[in-house]
Formats: structure tokens, C-alpha cells, sequence
């Protein structure tokens, strides 16, 4: 059987995969960056749907729909906690009580702008888990050794072990149900720590007879520029350069308060038609269907 | 004479918190391009020793060393792990502790990379290491995609990448099946042979290796109670640690021939000499064992446990068992055996509950007991004493041990202590173990052996799932094999485990199959002598 987590990179023939890891991950860093320079519902809904499209199209749309799974708790949380911590807005929907002298009022532009920033946070989360599934993590850390060599292997120990992780978690579940009484799940947990902590001395112990105390920062290795390397790393480009000045330009303005007010003309919809056009565009070129091998 | 690639002079070294020295005036020296197996039984001292020619005994561990041992010139009192790694590489029990990178290449290439190779030396170590080792076709796969025994030979590629003088292995093949297990041991002998790298290999299964080894370091207590060829050291097991016997050498021991044969062929050719040639069993003779008659069962007295027709079916793989029909009564001890993928683990969580088949039955006449492969995962508490009661702890030989945190316990005690935290309830119909002499010595196996016969004459059905021919044959009167989700031979040890190749006891290869075990081939030899 597969000992996979379910999450994490697999080579996949898509332009996406081929491409340099550092072209993939400035993809993503510029549609996470997009999501993080607008409020603008419209823009974050363009980008949702930019990063859903770039997943599918990249063939991770298993891994975009664990991501949501994950993510859609967190963003109804977001959108619960909004209206109790900000009493702002004009439109009162429920009168509260007053707790610790301040006023408990929810209004509907609080629960409003709640929604927005739970568009935001289910975008970012799906920007990383595009990262996870399509940015060669090796290839990456080789790229972060130059700069810093013990905090990216420290990285790469971080990704590594987490299936691990999870499959010695789910081991010891399975244990747990063979004992005529079930113990309780703190327990199990506590002893999972322990086995994690146990397996890293195993793997520190590994890593020094393997040299990393000693080891040296690795040389530049020269590579020529691919095609899917260069759409790749030009969609990122306009994603974020694109993103930068239409912000810096006052487009996707919007204001939660007092009253919702987001505007919605022709820039704010050319805006957002661009950051979808851009982030399928890597798969668009006619000649990327045919790069099935990494370039 | 070459120097040595280790040399050690009255070494001894205590680990911190220990009042006993885990290992004490150690003397010997190594030859480059030797091939040295260390054996010895559990708590023997033989992954300390293994661990101070790595540097990590006393840098890593901390505690307390005396004496002298020089690996490659350097003495590992006073250079680490990482220095010594130049000429030393090191591969341990657990792959999944040792691989930290995603993919096979980039593993060995952070091995290279780690030593200042530069990008060509990069590629073209990875490259001639992939091939040498057989792993070509596996360095564009995810690690995490790879087998057990896929994962130790990436395991070995990356201590091998830089070419080190030395490659010390403790129980690599612990973790891995049988056929794995056999292909790693004969890739460090072509390693050994053709690269001239100095291999030392602490190991259990004697018999798999000794046949490629120059000697062997025995280890009694922490200190080396021989030092011999492979034949001198079965001649002084056979008095002094007759537990670190190889099977073929009991046999030849207990029927009062000698020299010990150090492989099978070796036995074979001085049996023939001797002419001693016991009848053969014939290959048919499995195969005229009836098969499994599931229709005969209201004839029968109730089963322990029965599975009628159990298919398992992936949702989106493939089956993994394929109507299954397996009944075992009260107090029968069976050995469920196969390859790797067989199905065998899976019938046993079927068996158990922890999984439903998609199709068939599963009857149980009580509870079932399933102690599966890491005993470790079932010691949750912080002490012995809250795992299990008095009488439990009685049973595990733990008594004194109460205020002990489970993982200071050794292998052999956590799976006695896991067995009991399984059987700690009502009297249970069945108790179905799951690989359970992985790593194990042959000591303990004979007490775990014991335990089962006491657990059947107590009225339970056990069932062990194993690829371990000794232990089946000890343990165990009927051996149920499986193939692809199938049972494909159901019959007595006796039966079963003499007609085949693979899933055949040492002895029986030996004779030919007219006998499992040593004792039972010395009575058949002392009939013909006889004759």
C-alpha cells in the first residue's frame, strides 16, 4: 500500500512541474500576494478561482480539495469571530449586551467584511497547499541552501516528517483500538509527541554520520532557462508587478465601514479577469501540452 | 601488513546515567576491505560498538569513553561523527529515520553535496552509486513512495556516495522482509568484494550472512568473547552461546559431526561426503494436502475465528484480499505466511475489527487480540505499572521494572509488555500477532514461542503472521501460505515448510526437508547412521 500523506509534491507532466522550482514558487508567491493586497471581494473571488483553475490545470485538484477541507473551518471561524470583536457598520442586525463596558452589536457589514477576510484566508491556504503539491521541495531547499544552509534543511526535515508523522500517529490510533480499553486520546497524543521526538534524535544521529556538521554551502549549479521556466516565471512576474500597481493605482478600492462599499467598475473587473487569464496561462501556450519532461 | 581501518585498544565506554559500562576492554583490528559480522545477543553491546566507530559513542550519546579506537587514523575520543563520516558511512536499523529529502536523488546527492563535491562530481556519483547499488530506476520516485526495503538500499546509496573506507550496518535487514532482507546481504558482499569497502554488519539471522563474512566479532556483556573466522566462531557457539548458533550448525552440533558448515551448500556437501542422505520429501507432497474445504464446517466443532469468503477492495486500488475462507479452532497455532503484499496483515486487522470486509464474513467466537507489528506503539504511559497490571507485569517478567518508562524497556521486553496490554481483558477467543520476531534473538523467540503454547493450551487460537520459517516451525503445527489476497497452501509445518525453496526452514534445506528443525534433522541423521 502507499505510505503517502495524501499532501506534498509528485512529478506531474504539467508546466507547472517542469518549470525551475524557483519559477513555481514566485507563481505562487505573486497569487498569494494578490490575495493579500486586496479587500476587494471580487479580486479575492478572481483569485480563489485563479488558484482553484492553476490546481486543477496542474493536476492537484485531490490535493486543492483536501486544502478546502482544512481550510473551510477556519474561514467560517473567521467569519463568526468578525461581528463579536468589530462593532463598527450601520446596519444593526442584532442588539447585544454590554460585556466589559463594551457593546455586543453585530451588524451586517461586520459579518460582511467577516466573509471577506474568510475569501482571504481560504486563498492563502489554497496558495500553499499549489506550493505543497507543485514546487519541488528538494529543488527548492538546494535554492535555500545557498542563503541558509541549516534553517532550509531544517525546512526540508519539517516537510519530510510530517507524513511520518502521520503515519506513526495513525499506527498508534490503530494500537490504541487493539488495547481492551481504549485509552484516552490525550494519552495517545502525548505518546505520539514522544515518538516524534524519539524519531528525531534517530534522525539527528543520521544526519551528523551523514556529514551535515561539517557539510559546505553546495555550488551554483547553471542551468539553462526552459520554456516552461520562462512562462512560468513571467506569469509571476505580471501577477505581482500587475497586482503592485493596479493597488498602488487605487483599483480594488473598498471600504467594510460604515457602510459596505466596494467599487465596481471597469478596472476592478479587468483586474480580475487578468489575474485568471495570467495565472492559466502557463498551460494555455500551444507548445506546453507537448512538455511532458522536465525541461 | 596494511594499517587497519579501525584499530581498538582496551576501548570501554558507559553511557551517561548508566552505572555498568555498555562496552569494556575492547581489543581488535580491522583489515581494509574486510568483511566483519558482529553477533551477539540483545543488550549485547553490539550497536554501542557499531556507534563508537561512527563517532557518535561518545559525541552524540555523551557518557564516558576509555581507552583507544582510531577509525581511518582518527581517534572518535577526540574527532566527531562528522569528521569521521570521510571514511566511515553508517546505515541503522529504521530507513524511515535516515532518508530526510523528498526525492532519491536529491538524497544522494546531499550526501555528496555535504562533502564539497561540486556539481559534476555531484551527477556523476549519484549516477555510478545509482547503478552499483540497483537503484538506477528508482531516483525520480518520491521517498515516501518507496517499500521498506527500497528505502534502506537508498539509505545505504547515501552513505556509499562518497566512497568511504569503512560501512558499518546495524540489523539493516531488521525492519525488511526476508527476500529484501537477503538481497541487501548479498549487495554489501559485491560491494565488499568489488569496491573493496571494509563492511561491518551486526545482524541476528547469522545465517544469512556468514557466508560472505571474513569473521566475526561475538559480543557477551559489552565485551568480545570471540573473535574468529566464520567456522571458528559456530565451533565456540556451539559451547558457549549455543543461542548464536546458525540452524545448520546445531544440526551438525546435535547430530556430533564437525566442522559446523558455515552455508548450506557447505552442509550439504558434508553430508554427501559422509554419506548421510536422509530421505528428501517430496515436492508433492504439499500439493496433495487437501485444500481448505469450507463446506465441511457444521461437521465441525466451533472455531475461534472464521473467515468465509472475505474479500478486502480498495476504493480506489486494487483487492487486497480475494475471498478469503480461513478456520482455526480453539488452541490451533497457525503461521500465516507469504511475500510482502500478500494479504497477510490485513487478514489479521480483519480478524480483529480494525477493518471490515467489503465483502464476506469475519465470525468470532470472542474477542480477538492483535499485537501489530511496533509493540512500541502500544506503550502510551509515562510507567511500566499504568500499561498493565501486577499480574500482567508477572506475566511479562517486568515485576521491579514498574517505574520504568516503557521506551527505556528493551525490544524484547516491550513486545512481552505489549502482549499483555493486549490480552489484558476477558479471556480471549483468538490472539493474532503480527511479525513479531522482527530483530529479534533467538533467545527471546523461544520465550516468546512459550508464551503462545501456554496462550493455546489455555484454549485461545493463535495465529502469527510471519516470514520467519525457524519460528513458524517452532511455534507453530499448521502453516497457512497466502499469495495475492489468496490462500495457495493450508497444511502441518511439517508439511508445508519442507516441499519449498523460499518458505523452508534452513534444515530442511539442508535435508532436503526431511526434518524443520536441528533437533528433528540430528534424530533422522542418527537413524541412518544407524542404518
Amino acid at each position: 500500500m502507499s505510505r503517502s500523506s495524501g499532501f506534498g509534491y509528485r512529478p506531474r507532466p504539467t508546466p507547472l512541474h517542469a518549470a525551475r522550482a524557483g519559477a513555481t514558487a514566485g507563481y505562487c508567491a505573486a497569487l498569494g500576494l494578490v490575495a493579500t493586497l486586496f479587500d476587494h471581494p471580487l479580486i479575492l473571488v478572481a483569485t480563489l478561482a485563479a488558484v482553484c483553475l492553476a490546481g486543477v490545470a496542474a493536476g492537484a485538484g485531490r490535493e486543492l480539495r483536501r486544502a478546502v477541507r482544512l481550510g473551510l473551518p477556519l474561514a467560517l471561524l473567521v467569519v463568526l469571530v468578525n461581528p463579536l470583536v468589530s462593532q463598527q457598520g450601520e446596519t444593526l442586525l442584532v442588539r447585544g449586551y454590554t460585556v466589559l463596558g463594551r457593546p455586543l452589536d453585530i451588524t451586517l457589514e461586520a459579518l460582511a467584511y467577516g466573509g471577506v477576510a474568510a475569501l482571504r484566508v481560504l486563498a492563502l491556504v489554497l496558495t500553499g497547499a499549489l506550493f505543497t503539491a507543485v514546487v519541488d521541495p528538494d529543488e527548492l531547499l538546494r535554492l535555500l541552501r545557498r542563503v541558509s544552509f541549516r534553517s532550509a534543511l531544517t525546512a526540508a526535515l519539517a516537510a519530510r516528517l510530517v507524513p511520518v508523522l502521520l503515519r506513526d500517529a495513525a499506527r498508534m490510533s490503530d494500537a490504541a483500538r487493539c488495547r481492551p480499553r481504549a485509552p484516552r486520546r490525550g494519552a495517545v497524543a502525548r505518546a505520539a509527541v514522544r515518538g516524534a521526538l524519539d524519531r528525531s534524535v534517530d534522525l539527528a544521529a543520521a544526519l551528523e554520520v551523514g556529514g551535515f556538521a561539517t557539510a559546505a554551502r553546495p555550488r551554483r549549479r547553471r542551468r539553462a532557462w526552459s520554456r516552461h521556466d520562462r512562462s512560468v516565471a513571467a506569469t509571476a512576474i505580471a501577477l505581482a508587478g500587475g497586482g503592485l500597481a493596479a493597488r498602488l493605482g487605487g483599483v480594488g478600492a473598498f471600504a467594510p465601514y460604515p457602510g459596505f462599499d466596494a467599487a465596481l467598475g471597469p478596472a476592478e473587473w479587468v483586474l480580475a479577469g487578468a489575474v485568471i487569464a495570467l495565472s492559466v496561462a502557463p498551460f494555455a501556450a500551444p507548445r506546453a501540452r507537448l512538455g511532458v519532461a522536465r525541461a | 601488513m596494511p594499517e587497519p581501518i579501525a584499530r581498538a585498544r582496551g576501548f570501554a565506554y558507559r553511557y551517561p546515567e548508566s552505572r555498568r559500562p555498555a562496552l569494556h576492554d575492547i581489543s581488535f583490528a580491522l583489515a581494509p576491505g574486510s568483511f566483519t559480522v558482529v553477533a551477539g545477543e540483545s543488550a549485547s553491546g553490539k550497536s554501542t560498538l557499531l556507534r563508537a566507530l561512527t563517532g557518535l559513542v561518545p559525541h552524540f550519546h555523551g557518557g564516558e569513553a576509555r581507552g583507544a579506537l582510531v577509525v581511518g587514523g582518527l581517534d572518535v575520543r577526540e574527532h566527531g561523527p562528522a569528521e569521521l563520516s570521510a571514511t566511515c558511512g553508517a546505515v541503522f536499523q529504521d530507513p524511515e529515520s535516515q532518508v530526510v529529502m523528498g526525492r532519491v536523488r536529491a538524497q544522494i546527492e546531499l550526501a555528496l553535496e555535504n562533502r564539497g563535491h561540486g556539481p559534476v562530481a555531484v551527477a556523476r556519483g549519484v549516477e555510478e552509486t545509482a547503478l552499483a547499488l540497483g537503484i538506477a530506476h528508482l531516483l525520480d520516485r518520491s521517498t515516501d513512495t518507496l517499500s521498506g526495503g527500497e528505502l534502506q538500499r537508498v539509505a545505504l546509496a547515501a552513505a556509499l556516495a562518497h566512497r568511504p573506507a569503512l560501512l558499518v550496518l546495524d540489523e539493516p535487514t531488521s525492519q525488511l522482509d526476508p527476500v529484501a532482507g537477503d538481497e541487501l546481504i548479498w549487495l554489501l558482499r559485491r560491494l565488499n568484494e568489488e569496491w573493496g569497502t571494509a563492511v561491518v554488519l551486526a545482524e541476528h539471522r547469522l545465517e544469512r550472512c556468514l557466508a560472505a563474512a571474513d569473521r566475526v566479532l561475538a559480543l557477551v556483556a559489552g565485551t568480545i568473547a570471540c573473535d574468529a573466522p566464520p567456522r571458528g566462531f559456530l565451533a565456540w557457539s556451539a559451547g558457549a552461546a549455543p543461542v548464536l548458533e546458525t540452524q545448520a550448525a546445531r544440526l551438525f552440533s546435535l547430530a556430533g559431526l564437525a566442522p559446523p558448515p558455515v552455508s548450506v551448500k557447505e552442509a550439504r556437501g558434508a553430508l554427501a561426503a559422509a554419506r548421510l542422505e536422509v530421505e528428501a520429501v517430496r515436492p508433492e507432497a504439499v500439493e496433495d494436502q487437501p485444500a481448505p474445504r469450507p463446506f465441511q464446517r457444521r461437521r465441525r466443532p466451533p472455531a475461534a475465528l472464521e473467515l468465509r469468503g472475505a474479500w478486502l477492495e480498495l476504493p480506489d486500488g486494487p483487492a487486497i484480499l480475494r475471498g478469503v475462507d480461513l478456520r482455526v479452532a480453539p488452541g490451533e497455532r497457525v503461521a500465516l505466511m507469504g511475500r510482502n503484499g500478500a494479504g497477510k496483515s490485513t487478514l489479521l486487522r480483519l480478524a480483529r475489527g480494525l477493518t471490515e470486509p467489503t465483502r464476506g464474513e469475519v465470525e468470532r467466537a470472542g474477542e480477538v487480540a492483535l499485537l501489530l507489528q511496533s509493540p512500541g506503539d502500544y506503550l502510551i504511559h509515562e510507567h511500566v505499572e499504568d500499561e498493565a497490571g501486577p499480574d500482567a507485569l508477572r506475566s511479562a517478567g517486568l515485576l521491579g521494572r514498574e517505574r520504568s518508562d516503557p521506551r527505556d524497556l528493551s525490544g524484547g521486553e516491550r513486545q512481552r509488555l505489549a502482549l499483555e496490554v493486549v490480552l489484558a481483558g476477558e479471556p480471549v477467543a483468538a490472539v493474532c500477532l503480527d511479525e513479531p520476531t522482527r530483530g529479534m534473538d533467538r533467545g527471546r523467540k523461544r520465550d516468546l514461542a512459550a508464551r503462545l503454547a501456554a496462550l493455546a493450551e489455555h484454549g485461545a487460537a493463535v495465529i502469527v503472521a510471519t516470514h520467519d520459517t525457524e519460528f513458524a516451525a517452532a511455534a507453530c503445527a499448521r502453516v497457512v501460505l497466502m499469495g495475492e489476497g489468496t490462500i495457495v497452501a493450508d497444511g502441518p509445518a511439517a508439511t508445508v515448510l519442507a516441499g519449498g525453496w523460499h518458505f523452508s526452514t534452513e534444515v530442511a534445506r539442508v535435508l532436503d526437508g526431511a526434518a524443520l528443525t536441528p533437533e528433528g534433522g540430528a534424530r533422522a541423521l542418527a537413524r541412518e547412521l544407524v542404518a
